[in-house]
């Protein structure tokens, strides 16, 4: 049985030519240890195997990928000395939007997945909050002393907190909550 | 938290309409619904949305508490 993944193994939310040897941060793979990802709707997948028909299941890992949500961060810092650099942790922040549209996407299947056509309806609702989807910042810092740099992803705070409304409102509708 | 920031980007009734509103549209009746799940089911449910719900709480917190460093 495939289990629900938020992107298929290889693909980096990130454009790997867009950045080349220049990370400041990290690669991706780190991010998904953070322990908030502990709770990912992974975790839940195998409990719901008798309501999912098992070739739906195989083919989410792919399809989900289209709703992805691109927010790239780059900074640059060269002949610089004490700079200090504040940035939101997009990586959380992704894999808790990651979790919230799969919540989402398990509501459905489990509740009208067989009675109605629930990739559509899912399509619908992910639809109406997707419309502001890439976010990059690219920050350079050169020949400099004594900055402070912060960088906020106000983007993908406000779409977490709309998937939340989305899921709150979902279970409340077939009352759950 | 200052008070802006509790304050959700859109109206929860939005979104309460919005969901109906597809519902609807897809014929799927939200009365049917809640029979089929089966108690397990919703507790698991139950489960999910209050885990992600405080997760989301914790992610804005500390958005809103770096920010006023």
């Amino acid at each position: 049985m495939s289990v629900y993944r938020s992107r298929p193994e290889g693909t980096h939310r990130f454009h790997d030519d867009f950045y080349g040897d220049d990370y400041v941060c990290d690669p991706q793979e780190s991010g998904y240890e953070t322990n908030n990802y502990q709770a990912s709707p992974a975790d839940y997948n195998n409990s719901f195997n008798s309501n999912f028909g098992e070739a739906s299941v195989v083919q989410d890992g792919d399809e989900f990928s289209y709703m992805e949500q691109e927010s790239a961060e780059v900074i640059w810092i060269k002949e610089s000395c004490d700079i200090v650099v504040h940035t939101t942790d997009t990586q959380v922040a992704a894999s808790l939007q990651a979790a919230l549209q799969l919540a989402i996407a398990i509501v459905v299947r489990i509740t009208i997945g067989d009675s109605a056509d629930g990739d559509e309806v899912e399509q619908e609702l992910l639809q109406t909050i997707s419309s502001s989807q890439v976010n990059k910042q690219k920050i350079f810092i050169y020949n400099t002393k004594d900055a402070k740099v912060t960088t906020t992803d106000t983007d993908i705070a406000v779409n977490i907190q709309l998937l939340l409304q989305l899921l709150v409102a979902l279970v409340v509708l077939i009352d759950i909550l | 938290m200052s008070e802006s920031s509790k304050k959700p980007m859109m109206p929860n009734k939005v979104v309460e309409v919005m969901v109906d509103s597809i519902f609807r549209k897809n014929g799927v009746k939200p009365e049917e619904v809640k029979n089929t799940l089966s108690e397990k089911q919703r507790e698991m449910l139950r489960e999910m949305v209050t885990d992600l719900k405080q997760q989301v709480e914790e992610f804005q917190k500390n958005n809103a508490s770096e920010k006023k460093e």
